[in-house]
């Protein structure tokens, strides 16, 4: 008792001197690091769609990440986003959604993928204007799929084929993969055990065309930054 | 015991919820963030919603918040 008594007395001495000697200094605020032109976006976990996962998921949730892109274009002080990726996949519709919103955003974005860019994960990844996986990181690219209730009529095939069709169109669209080349990683047989799909890891996401470039934090800031001013100079041309 | 199903984990036990009953969504010094309520009022911080970088070197999850 007595030890633990004499050392929050001499955490309470420690803390009165440090409040004395910001008083004899005349700052009561502690300088603060400046505003970063460059925010983070990371899609962790399970995109989480209409249905709410079970806490114990971790998860990317929609309503949270959308109206941080939307403030994200507003503020004029962020003039670029990274978007770390380690996901597993999720609700095709929300991860469309993010892919749709990140990629009609006017400020520079790159994405890198670490650790896992999956299912969904794929088109949240291309969705940039400049992309970027590191060696050791994995894409599952895999054709769409449905749990809990269907209901068993030939129009519920052919809502799931336009939706996988959606998620291809976007894909094609937003990277150098080809239409062909992308299908054919998606059906592909023997690659992942019971199931079709193809697991491209990092190097080959390159060579696929899928990704941009194979890299780290580094390049990825060097890229954005290059952006960044590419976006400066078109600004001030538009102001003349 | 092995089960060989193609159903999930969660489908077969079902989570209980009682360690995440506390959970919440805050608002705490204009940052958005999810924490635990602790029983003396006080939450402590579980994941931080923010796109700031620099936020993250100002709030670390575990951490206390008054």
């Amino acid at each position: 008792m007595n030890k633990e008594q004499e050392e929050k007395k001499d955490e309470q001495s420690n803390a009165s001197s440090l409040v004395q000697k910001i008083q004899s200094l005349g700052q009561t605020n502690v300088p603060q690091a400046p505003d970063s032109n460059i925010h983070v976006l990371s899609i962790i976990g399970q995109v989480e769609g209409h249905v709410q996962l079970p806490p114990q998921n971790k998860t990317t949730k929609y309503e949270h990440i959308i109206p941080q892109l939307i403030a994200i274009e507003q503020n004029p002080k962020i003039e670029g986003v990274v978007i770390l990726l380690n996901t597993v996949g999720g609700d095709v519709e929300a991860g469309l959604a993010l892919s749709e919103m990140i990629a009609s955003m006017s400020k520079p974005t790159v994405s890198i993928v670490l650790g896992g860019g999956h299912s969904i994960g794929v088109p949240i990844a291309v969705s940039t204007d400049y992309s970027f996986i590191v060696p050791t990181a994995t894409m599952t690219v895999h054709p769409v799929r449905l749990t809990g209730l269907v209901i068993g009529v030939p129009q519920t095939f052919e809502y799931l084929d336009k939706m996988q069709d959606r998620v291809i169109q976007f894909v094609v669209n937003h990277s150098n993969i080809k239409e062909e080349v992308f299908k054919d990683l998606m059906f592909a047989k023997g690659n992942l055990t019971r199931d079709i799909g193809t697991n491209v890891v990092g190097t080959d996401a390159v060579e696929h065309g899928l990704i941009d470039e194979v890299g780290g934090v580094s390049n990825a800031m060097k890229k954005l930054n290059e952006l960044i001013d590419n976006n400066r100079g078109n600004e001030s041309q538009v102001i003349q | 015991m092995i089960l060989y199903t193609p159903l999930s984990q969660s489908d077969i036990f079902p989570p209980s919820d009682e360690g995440f009953k506390n959970r919440e969504c805050i608002s705490y010094d204009g940052k958005m963030m999810i924490a635990d309520k602790n029983l003396d009022g006080s939450y402590q911080m579980v994941q931080l919603l923010s796109t700031d970088p620099q936020d993250f070197l100002k709030f670390s999850p575990g951490s206390i918040l008054n």
